[in-house]
């Protein structure tokens, strides 16, 4: 039996998201007349959307902007935030998402001095060497994920929060990883800008949204239309909004047990990995994300292993799936300190709300025999 | 509800949502993933990409995926300009371009753009000496649409293209309303850059496409940073579903351009044929010959463009003013072609689609026919009662509703009678009250009214309440009416003008 262990990569859609959407793309409001006398449905349908999104996140349905996705999300927030500033500093974790990193290095080119955040061998956020940076000089904006997609390390940015504010800076969470997997609070994290995505928590791919506090000023990316109150032009993708929109509903309402299973299942992976020769397990110091764990067995060949897997039907990733086929080592583990041969060999596994302790113990026994010398 | 705003989205086409199905039921994968499910996904994603290079005549690598038009419009002129360097560069564009390449523009023109703003001639089209005569020796790009949305006019792209490939300069075109209606072959025709739109050609929403060549390569700085999707130029995680739909959307679309093309024409010329045996008056908005098949727009002389879309409510169709009730902004491409003020924001823009039907055309006239005579003779001639109430169908309050739909008064009682009338400075609203004195009483009062359905209202309700009454009796304040017709502030304008002639009637009456 294949096994899908890439949830960090992206997810199922749920079939309740899936019921939700299709009256929007066939039916009476998916039939186009959803203009007209179906409107007013529509938007209604999108404004729930909007509230149920803010609800897993503590924010205010005002505060949510609808974007593509993540990387929309992450971009906008980066580069509408600064656009209208006299450029200065802005400051980002090391092991943030490439969108994060590619989106705030592409600011060098408008006058930015970008610098990134050290973190320790666990990928904590270095804190002494972080308040150096804020108080080095103005900063405008600090990007910081509140989870790692590979390590699935939690950062704890509500600590971050008053000193980038005491330093002038506004502050992004990329919350693309957490949210539906621990709590996130928007308000009590005191973030200024949040990114969210739905196909990371079984909700559509094409569809993300950013939260935005109402002091922020931010310039659109994409401009043309006086949708989402002139801050992103451009027709709403109706049915994927209301799928968005009912995946964070459950994603609220179910979290904690999701949390508590997917908790269950890594701890029997992690146990299970432990008795394999030249096990390392990245981040295990802190605190994670309950469904992800990345490791690597010294003497492997990621690559090669992965391979393998896949031909016995396990789904599971080096990192981030954006990098994957570069063949590159993995920035966030060399963000960590580790050298470029433990970092080829990173494997991450992450869980979802539909996997096995059966598929689990297949995995590592599969791993096993793979690895076995 | 008869549809015909094909030309603002369309419905999704069957074979469209069955191909997106699977990536909503139980499939899973990352396009981007090195697994089995992501390879699933990625052969899905590149089969839609060819379907889409189909219909353009482009190889399949020439094909970005983007969010929808306004992301590729977005890229193709930001990303062209940044990658290039704005400094000394000029851009020659159209007024008349769809508001995500005007906006895009403006944005760069902010930063030292400089820009070429082309004016079209009265029926819509850009020629080709005129883009050629704009050009300047940094000229870096020319953004131009192939068919404008809300006239069909259709511009000479295709003779266009090579005079701009000689010469060196980048050509972008918004083809969102000519690709699956016009025969597109860009191996042919050497354009560098065109956007595509999958909800305007039978397919989902949230996703379109930027065409960029590869010979010779069209060259952009992305606007989405990441892993470096799509060959570096749009990063994020790609849709699958919605590319899936896309792409099928495509095929379809390809397979059907020359039938439904001829179909949309003959039926589209059958509705403007009846509307203008009908009715005088009519001004056709867009190119006699040069449009596409499936759209028709016209203003209508003497009638008010909110009273006309009001009385309408049964019938989908576009028009030339945006809907907000507290301000009246005539479409700037109207304004553009040399429409006035009133006339741009009376007009209609009909776009046929897939799902018209004949006997649809020919209700769709009826109706236009019935509200246009209607409201003419409330604002002039005769007497009428609408022989079908209208439907609500942009939440007017039900006391405004109850007098707009049903103007009993609205008549004309003839020089016997006491008349006032009283108006706006710039003519959009008038408001005409007549009374009739017997008995020391108002035994029959009358009005006539252009103006938005409130004035119309104001003017029915007004009538009803003065028959019956004594001059002298006549205390009616702006705010009375407002509490009686449920008048918001947006339309307080209105009940004032109500008032105006109220006391402009009792001012007649003590005349007399």
């Amino acid at each position: 039996m294949p096994s899908y262990l890439d949830h960090n990569a992206t997810t199922r859609v749920d079939p309740r998201v899936l019921e939700a959407m299709l009256p929007y793309l066939s039916g009476p409001y998916g039939n186009a007349s959803s203009l007209h006398r179906y409107g007013r449905a529509a938007r209604d349908a999108v404004e729930q959307a909007r509230a149920q999104v803010a609800r897993l996140v503590n924010a205010q349905p005002g505060e949510i902007l609808w974007t593509s996705g993540g990387t929309e999300s992450n971009n906008l927030a980066l580069k509408g935030s600064t656009d209208r500033a006299a450029p200065t500093r802005l400051l980002y974790g090391v092991t943030e998402h490439p969108a994060v990193m590619e989106a705030a290095e592409s600011l060098k080119e408008r006058g930015w001095q970008v610098e990134p955040v050290a973190v320790d061998a666990e990928g904590l956020i270095d804190w002494p060497a972080f308040e150096r940076q804020l108080a080095a000089g103005p900063v405008r904006l600090v990007a910081l994920m509140r989870a790692n997609n590979e390590t699935g390390v939690i950062q704890d940015v509500g600590r971050a929060a008053p000193l980038v504010h005491a330093a002038g800076a506004w502050l992004h969470v990329d919350a693309v990883q957490a949210a539906g997997k621990i709590p996130v609070d928007f308000e009590a994290l005191q973030a200024d800008l949040m990114s969210l995505s739905s196909h990371k928590i079984y909700g559509p791919k094409g569809i993300g949204a950013l939260a935005v506090k109402s002091h922020v000023e931010l310039t659109p990316l994409h401009h043309g239309g006086a949708q989402e109150r002139g801050l992103r032009g451009g027709t709403e993708n109706v049915a994927s909004i209301v799928g968005f929109g009912v995946a964070a509903e459950l994603a609220l309402q179910e979290l904690d047990e999701r949390a508590a299973r997917a908790l269950e299942l890594r701890q029997r992976l992690e146990q299970g990995l432990r008795v394999l020769p030249g096990i390392r397990i990245f981040g295990a110091g802190a605190e994670r994300l309950p469904n992800t764990l990345q490791f690597a067995l010294a003497g492997y060949d990621g690559e090669a292993l992965l391979m393998q897997l896949d031909r016995k039907g396990f789904a599971v990733s080096s990192g981030s799936a954006c990098a994957s086929g570069l063949g590159e080592p993995s920035h966030v583990l060399i963000g960590m300190g580790l050298d470029r041969d433990t970092a080829k060999g990173a494997i991450r596994v992450s869980l979802g709300k539909d996997n096995t302790a059966a598929e689990v113990d297949q995995f590592l026994q599969a791993l096993g025999s793979f690895a076995a010398p | 509800m008869i549809y015909l705003d094909h030309a603002a989205t369309t419905p999704l086409d069957p074979a469209a949502l069955q191909a997106m199905l699977p990536w909503l039921q139980g499939e899973v994968g990352n396009p981007a993933s090195d697994h089995a499910w992501g390879h699933a996904a990625r052969a899905a994603v590149e089969r839609a990409r060819g379907q889409v290079a189909e219909l353009l005549g482009a190889q399949p690598e020439e094909i970005v995926w983007t969010s929808g038009a306004t992301e590729s419009n977005n890229l193709a002129i930001k990303g062209a300009l940044e990658f290039r360097g704005l400094r000394g560069a000029h851009l020659v564009t159209a007024r008349t371009e769809h508001k995500s390449v005007v906006d895009s523009v403006r944005q760069l023109e902010s930063q030292g753009l400089r820009v070429s703003w082309l004016k079209p001639d009265a029926q819509g089209l850009i020629t080709v000496e005129q883009v050629l005569a704009a050009l300047a020796p940094d000229t870096a790009l020319v953004s131009l649409m192939w068919v404008n949305n809300e006239t069909g006019t259709i511009n000479p792209v295709e003779a266009l293209a090579p005079r701009l490939r000689e010469r060196g300069i980048l050509f972008h075109v918004d083809a969102v309303q000519a690709a699956g209606k016009l025969p597109i072959d860009l191996s042919r025709t050497p354009i560098d850059l065109l956007s595509l739109s999958a909800h305007k050609l039978y397919g989902p929403q949230g996703v379109g496409a930027l065409f960029v060549r590869k010979r010779p390569r069209a060259r952009l700085s992305p606007q989405l940073h990441g892993g470096g999707h799509e060959q570096g130029m749009r990063s994020g995680t790609l849709p699958t579903h919605q590319i899936a739909g896309f792409g099928e959307a495509c095929r379809v679309a390809g397979e059907r351009l020359a039938e439904e093309g001829a179909r949309l024409a003959a039926l589209r010329d059958h509705l403007q044929q009846r509307l203008q045996q009908v009715l005088p008056g009519l001004h056709l908005n867009g190119h006699p010959q040069d449009r596409v098949p499936g759209i028709l727009n016209l203003s209508f002389e003497g009638v008010e463009g909110e009273s006309l879309r009001a009385s309408l409510g049964d019938l989908a169709v576009s028009s030339g003013s945006a809907c907000s009730s507290a301000t009246r902004e005539p479409s700037y491409v109207l304004r553009a072609l040399g429409r006035d003020d009133e006339l741009a924001g009376a007009s209609l823009r009909f776009s046929l689609g897939r799902g018209t039907t004949a006997a649809e055309v020919d209700r769709a006239a009826a109706r236009v026919i019935e509200a246009v005579e209607t409201l003419r003779r409330i604002a002039g001639a005769g007497s009428a009662v609408p022989v079908t109430p209208p439907v609500n169908a942009h939440g007017y309050p039900a006391a405004v509703w109850a007098a707009f739909s049903r103007p009993v008064h609205a008549a004309d009682l003839g020089e016997a009678a006491v008349t006032a009338t009283a108006g706006s400075p710039a003519g959009a609203l008038r408001l005409r009250l007549q009374a009739q004195l017997q008995g020391g009483r108002i035994a029959r009062a009358a009005f006539q009214a252009y103006g938005c359905p409130v004035t119309l209202a104001v003017g029915e309700w007004l009538a009803g309440w003065l028959e019956g009454r004594r001059p002298g009796e006549l205390h009616l304040s702006a705010a009375d009416l407002r509490t009686a017709l449920e008048i918001g502030d947006d339309k307080a304008q209105c009940a004032l003008l109500g008032e105006d002639a109220v006391l402009a009637l009792e001012r007649q009456m003590s005349l007399a």
